[in-house]
């Protein structure tokens, strides 16, 4: 009886917890399927949000195809950065490779103001030098900055977890060193470097606080932000969902690798 | 030994890790087809030395002469030599055909098929193939081709990883405690196979371990290694019958090590007994080393023996029994295949030549390799 309740209760409260959590995206993804533009009256099952935001909003794929580009191209750079980051600190002396540790952990535990602001300020100093206006490019070189260590940390683990002499057995074998690198190293850290292009990818596709600083071009958060301030019409409705739908989908990967590398 | 025999040489080798000093003065040579075994306990050395030949340790000073050259500046990957590594170093991410083909597909088409004037990729690739299935059978792992190796046992990944670095035909291979994470029998096993790959194949092992029945079961050339040093070189059974000091007697084999005094010429002394023994050429007076070999003692009456004690305690080791028996200056371990109850007093026996007289270990001062 005892036993009954306590699992009910149980169960009472996970239900709970999520509906918390998960109740306002239902009604924002329920909202965007609404014919009717006021939130108050449901006007029936239509597409008419998407469609609109598609083909007659040209500011929203603007900013969409900022937001993209920058996430891109950030992952990629910051996946060759921080892999390679990685494999030094990996072969650093010990208190050495604590040091660089530590440096690349405080970008990820800074609030995203402090990073924003400062990049902001580098960016305006810069800019009396050589001219390099807030947009694609200062946003671009923000993101690697908060994407790098992401990757960093999750190629550290898969280099502590392969065996010592494995680059020592590939010079064996008669690879020089850089090979060794490009036909062992790499290929043996291969899940860890996906596992943190991914994270890269979402954390720059859904960023605001840092790209509100850094860049005067609006990518999508900051879209969302400036037409909430004016009033929001469903079709930004439509654009969170696709942008939820999105990052759940790449969530799940991530997880399901993560999954996948504990059993083996 | 004829000069040309040998293949490694390595000329007072130094070697230092901070303010460690790992190896000291290291002079040995190696010859051609020999099995050699680096044998001493952790941290003695043996592992720098074989990463010295393997090329990735840089010695301090000293010289490394491989077939009559000085390789010092010859990177790993240029050396005729290949490594079995501790825990294997497999690559995870190829599958064991793969693992082993690695090494073949490096070598250069002229490399691989000498005697084939410009070979076609198909005549390279069935090259491969053809060593690859020949390195399968020797460590009789036929079969596992298209296996990952995650999927397989310790034993298996053993034996690829010998497949793995013999199949490039080194001159010499070198093994790092290949053997250490494999369970008893098995382990029995791989050192049998290990030594009849080596005779059928000829070529140099130099093998590491800290195992001293491995390295009696398999090696034509035991160097015993201590604190950075060469303590004794020779073969198992000499090594066992005439250890230089009393740590090599103590590493290899069971023993009694007790003090004594060298009186002089087949004379020492020592459990407050004068013995007749067969060494000869100490100084008179000479303070000494003795061994003596737990089985080289007989049990006898304790009215006739020369020296008298008390048995304190008794082990069924399987062939033998072990006792420990108190002669007042000493405990003797003894193994007799007659067991004498604890309690009960025996007389001990040891006929001269089964008494070795070592010289001091400080007054030794450095052994030459």
């Amino acid at each position: 009886m005892v036993k009954r309740l306590y699992k009910y209760l149980r169960g009472t409260y996970l239900g709970f917890l999520l509906v918390l959590l998960y109740s306002p995206i239902a009604v924002m993804i329920v909202l965007s399927f609404n014919e009717s533009k006021t939130r108050s009256k449901w006007g029936g099952f239509s597409f008419k949000w998407y469609k609109e935001l598609i083909f007659e909003s040209p500011d929203i794929i603007e900013a969409l195809k900022l937001t993209l580009a920058v996430a891109i191209l950030a992952t990629v750079i910051s996946v060759i950065l921080g892999t390679l980051g990685a494999i030094g600190i990996h072969a650093a002396k010990k208190g050495y490779a604590a040091a660089l540790i530590n440096l690349s952990y405080l970008p990820m535990t800074m609030p995203d103001i402090v990073t924003g602001v400062s990049l902001m300020l580098m960016f305006v100093f810069v800019n009396g030098f050589i001219s390099l206006p807030r947009g694609f490019w200062t946003m671009l070189i923000a993101h690697i900055t908060f994407d790098t260590p992401y990757v960093l940390f999750s190629v550290m683990p898969k280099l502590k977890q392969m065996n010592p002499n494995t680059y020592e057995a590939a010079l064996d074998l008669g690879c020089k060193p850089l090979r060794a690198l490009t036909k062992v190293i790499i290929p043996e850290i291969r899940p860890g470097i996906v596992t943190g292009g991914l994270l890269a990818f979402t954390m720059s596709l859904d960023d605001f606080v840092i790209s509100f600083f850094t860049s005067e071009q609006n990518n999508l958060s900051m879209l969302v932000y400036a037409a909430a301030k004016r009033g929001v019409k469903p079709n930004i409705y439509a654009l969170s969902t696709i942008m939820f739908i999105v990052i759940l989908i790449l969530l799940i990967i991530i997880n399901k690798r993560s999954d996948l590398e504990n059993i083996s | 030994m004829y000069e040309d025999t040998k293949l490694i040489e390595l000329k007072s080798i130094s070697k230092s890790f901070g303010d460690t000093e790992v190896l000291k003065n290291i002079n040995v040579y190696i010859r051609r087809r020999e099995f050699v075994t680096l044998l001493g306990p952790s941290g003695c050395g043996k592992t720098t030395m074989l990463r010295i030949i393997g090329g990735f340790e840089t010695p301090d000073a000293g010289q490394v002469i491989f077939d009559g050259k000085d390789i010092q500046k010859v990177p790993p990957y240029r050396r005729r030599v290949n490594t079995v590594f501790q825990k294997y170093a497999l690559f995870t991410h190829l599958n064991v055909y793969d693992n082993i083909a690695f090494g073949l597909k490096l070598k250069t088409p002229e490399e691989l098929l000498p005697n084939v004037k410009k070979p076609s990729r198909k005549q390279v690739k069935e090259e491969i193939d053809r060593r690859i299935r020949r390195m399968l059978k020797l460590v009789k792992m036929e079969g596992y081709e298209k296996r990952s190796v995650d999927a397989l046992s310790g034993g298996q990944q053993q034996r690829i990883a010998i497949a793995r670095a013999l199949v490039n035909e080194p001159e010499v291979l070198l093994l790092d405690e290949p053997l250490g994470a494999l369970d008893l029998k098995l382990r029995k096993e791989m050192q049998l196979e290990l030594k009849s790959m080596q005779q059928q194949l000829g070529i140099t092992f130099i093998y590491v371990t800290h195992d001293q029945e491995e390295a009696l079961t398999m090696s034509d050339t035991i160097v015993i290694m201590n604190g950075g040093r060469i303590q004794q070189i020779g073969d198992g059974k000499s090594i066992y019958d005439e250890p230089k000091n009393a740590f090599v007697a103590n590493f290899i084999g069971d023993s009694n090590i007790l003090p004594g005094v060298m009186h002089k010429d087949f004379e020492a002394e020592f459990a407050g007994h004068v013995f007749e023994c067969v060494d000869e050429g100490f100084k008179e007076n000479e303070p000494v080393d003795v061994l003596v070999r737990p089985e080289d003692i007989m049990l006898i009456g304790s009215d006739v023996g020369m020296l008298v004690g008390e048995v304190k305690s008794v082990l069924f080791k399987g062939v033998h029994y072990e006792m420990k028996v108190d002669t007042g200056d000493f405990v003797w371990k003894v193994h007799s295949t007659t067991m004498y109850p604890a309690g009960s007093r025996v007389g001990l026996s040891i006929v001269p030549s089964n008494i070795h007289i070592m010289r001091r270990m400080e007054a030794e001062g450095k052994i030459e390799a």
